[in-house]
């Protein structure tokens, strides 16, 4: 019994909860207990990913709870960048008070519901239940609607009502999925194990009847896939992205949808030895369809937020690409670009928010020579740019690589060049953006501005540094996707 | 069981009508009450089905502290401090009852002659199971019509309830046996959902001066 798993959960529960009930009292012991929970949190989260990389599956509660290696990956993630964005949101939260952009006592609610929303997604990525899987899908949207609609104005009022819509019923379809499979697998489970564990339908998925695996397919796939952002499901992404405080775009961007994608894989990828071709197709065609909608659609944005949210969904959709393929090779690349795709994206918006702090706008053809006051926020912006756009050097190339490999080893050469091309699309976009941004001509001339704060450029260099270390040196992460692929497939009951 | 199937026919086809009433009533209290009485009749649908498997009282119970008591409470809370006539939808009340009955007859035709693609069981396939499964999806393709059809935010609320009302009707037959702590985490995260997405729209009633979703469009592309 591993009882790291429950302290990884409650750390950041109970500090959201005493933030809730004590931070009236002063915002410094909101914004302490804030950076303590996360700091505790984030240990945590090492000592597990440091377990489960290295092949150990840690379990709690007879397996109620569940963490291997691709558990752990996601759980590091979601606990680094949550410490990098509540550290970043000390002096940018701070400064919206002063602004009066909100009021103080909303200071402690922000704190509160990032903790919360923390715990929320670090329980889905430990959860070996199918009906508790779906309950904290559910929950991670819920705990993060107050933070979209945080800023209380007509833009945001009108995203966090999509979101919560949106996803509700999206998600709604999700619980129909998971029920048929449970459903569908309970009568051949030996009565000695619990039909609820999703390691136990996953032995089973070849016995439930295939009508019903169609059926949970279509409605897990467009129930998941809403959280993770897959096209045409994905109307939520750019206003919940754009509306929200800049750290809570950070981690919804970055984290969130991966943990989307995670319920995808342990839900989905459980079907793949009874139907393997037919799903395979229909998942990369889905991949596909969300990159080019994604970055066609970024071309068009002049908000820097909208125009990295709609990134996003072009990103997903890779991730979604390699893991549709099934292949180890396929799915390695998903991984892979799963984990750069959360550095260089919560590195992005950091950039812009830090942007947005200084300059007070996010309009790319409001803003000009904003490297020259900034010009930390620069390179970060540009070194975010150049990965995610796979330029060699950086971490994104080496996972776009991977996922052009195995599209063209799978036979699907139409898939490879899409995906080039979209990746040279969003190169030209991105770079488009931060000359726009960065370079040229100063058309905010204010002699106030200057660079930001020491932590809120200290995770942009982190990160930044990460994109250019896993880039150079990409052996380093090897071991970790590969014990993750290896945890992916041991979920799959072979014939 | 076989003499309750006459029971359960009736309280299913009564589960539809209080689903029309819901989504066609303009005064939002009424449809409130529709909403208590339809959660009444599922409850006791659930009691009857509890007959034959007997984890369905627990599910009875907390469906009804939900459905009948919370939910409902909150609502009318809500809309005592709003409004309680909702914005006319695009559809009159003719065109809007014609195609409702149009998709209610259809899609409970389909599932109820091809319930092999939706119950995973052999038992499932049976009355009343099979009724009780048509019933559902029929339900929840009503949620469905009602939040994409109205204009009205606090009647897409309304359609969500109705959906989740489906999904949870379904679980007699799919998942009779379900544990308490995943009823529990289910129904609470129902409850959750209608006190945020409540809590939302007040700022969209303060922001906009109505719930009319037609006015949210400021984040079009």
């Amino acid at each position: 019994m591993n009882f790291e798993i429950l302290y990884l959960i409650l750390a950041p529960a109970l500090t959201g909860v005493s933030i809730f009930l004590a931070g009236k009292k002063s915002r410094v012991l909101s914004e302490g207990l804030a950076v303590l929970g996360t700091t505790i949190t984030f240990f945590f989260a090492v000592r597990i990913a440091f377990l489960t990389t290295r092949g150990e599956v840690l379990t709690l509660f007879r397996e109620e709870f569940r963490v291997d290696a691709l558990g752990g990956l996601i759980a590091f993630l979601v606990a680094f960048i949550g410490l990098i964005a509540v550290i970043y949101s000390l002096p940018y939260i701070r400064k919206e008070v002063t602004k009066k952009v909100i009021s103080p006592e909303r200071l402690r609610v922000y704190y509160a519901w990032m903790m919360i929303f923390l715990s929320s997604m670090l329980w889905a990525t430990t959860t070996n239940n199918i009906i508790m899987l779906w309950v904290i899908i559910e929950a991670t949207t819920l705990a993060s609607v107050v933070l979209v609609a945080f800023y209380w104005n007509r833009d945001a009022v009108e995203a966090g009502y999509k979101y919560a819509m949106l996803l509700t019923v999206g998600i709604t379809f999700a619980l129909f999925g998971c029920v048929l499979l449970y459903s569908g697998a309970s009568p051949h489970i030996p009565s000695a194990s619990d039909p609820l564990k999703i390691t136990e339908i996953a032995k089973v998925t070849s016995m439930i009847p295939k009508s019903i695996v169609n059926l949970a397919l279509v409605l897990l796939l467009a129930g998941f896939g809403t959280k993770a952002g897959l096209v045409p499901f994905h109307t939520w992404l750019p206003d919940a992205h754009a509306e929200a405080p800049t750290p809570v775009s950070a981690m919804l961007s970055g984290v969130m949808i991966k943990v989307g994608a995670y319920a995808l894989i342990r839900t989905v990828m459980t079907l793949y030895p009874v139907y393997p071709d037919p799903i395979k197709l229909f998942v990369v065609i889905l991949g596909i369809l969300t990159m080019l909608v994604g970055i066609f659609m970024a071309l068009m944005q002049d908000d820097l937020k909208r125009l990295l949210a709609y990134h996003s969904v072009s990103q997903m959709g890779y991730i979604i690409v390699g893991l549709g393929l099934g292949t180890y090779l396929g799915i390695y690349g998903g991984v892979f670009h799963l984990l750069n795709h959360t550095l260089f994206k919560s590195l992005l918006f950091l950039c812009v928010g830090a942007i947005t702090y200084t300059t007070g706008t996010r309009l790319i053809h409001s803003l000009g020579g904003v490297g020259k006051k900034m010009p930390i926020t620069a390179i970060c912006f540009f070194i975010g740019a150049v990965s995610m756009g796979g330029v060699p050097l950086f971490n994104g190339f080496m996972s776009k690589f991977t996922i052009f490999l195995a599209c063209a080893k799978a036979g699907m050469l139409w898939a490879t060049l899409l995906a080039i091309l979209t990746s040279i699309l969003t190169l030209f976009c991105l770079l488009h953006a931060a000359y726009c941004v960065f370079m040229g001509e100063i058309k905010i001339d204010d002699a106030t501005h200057k660079e930001v704060p020491a932590f809120m450029w200290i995770g942009m260099v982190l990160l930044s540094a990460l994109c250019f270390l896993i880039g150079v040196y990409p052996q380093v992460v090897y071991p970790i996707l590969n014990e993750a692929t290896k945890a992916i497939f041991s979920m799959m009951a072979l014939p | 069981m076989e003499e309750l199937t006459k029971y359960i026919s009736t309280i299913s086809l009564s589960l539809i009508i209080t689903s029309y009433l819901v989504i066609e009533l303009r005064n939002l209290r009424l449809s409130a009450y529709a909403y208590i009485v339809q959660a009444v009749l599922m409850c006791s649908l659930f009691v009857i089905f509890a007959t034959k498997n007997h984890g369905l009282y627990y599910w009875a119970l907390t469906a009804f502290i939900t459905k009948v008591v919370i939910i409902p409470y909150l609502l009318l809370r809500f809309i005592r401090r709003t409004t309680d006539q909702e914005f006319p939808p695009l559809i009159g009340y003719v065109g809007s009852i014609l195609l409702i009955t149009i998709i209610v007859l259809v899609f409970y035709r389909i599932t109820h002659q091809y319930i092999e693609f939706v119950a995973p069981t052999p038992a499932a396939m049976e009355e009343p199971f099979r009724t009780n499964l048509a019933v559902s999806f029929t339900i929840f393709i009503m949620g469905l019509y009602c939040i994409l059809v109205r204009r009205d935010a606090i009647k897409t609320v309304y359609g969500l309830l109705i959906l989740e009302n489906g999904v949870h009707l379904s679980l007699v037959s799919l998942a009779p046996l379900l544990r308490e702590t995943a009823i529990i985490g289910v129904v609470s995260d129902v409850v959750i959902a209608v006190i945020l997405l409540l809590y939302v729209i007040s700022g969209v009633y303060e922001k906009f001066g109505s719930t009319d979703t037609f006015q949210l469009k400021g984040l079009r592309w």
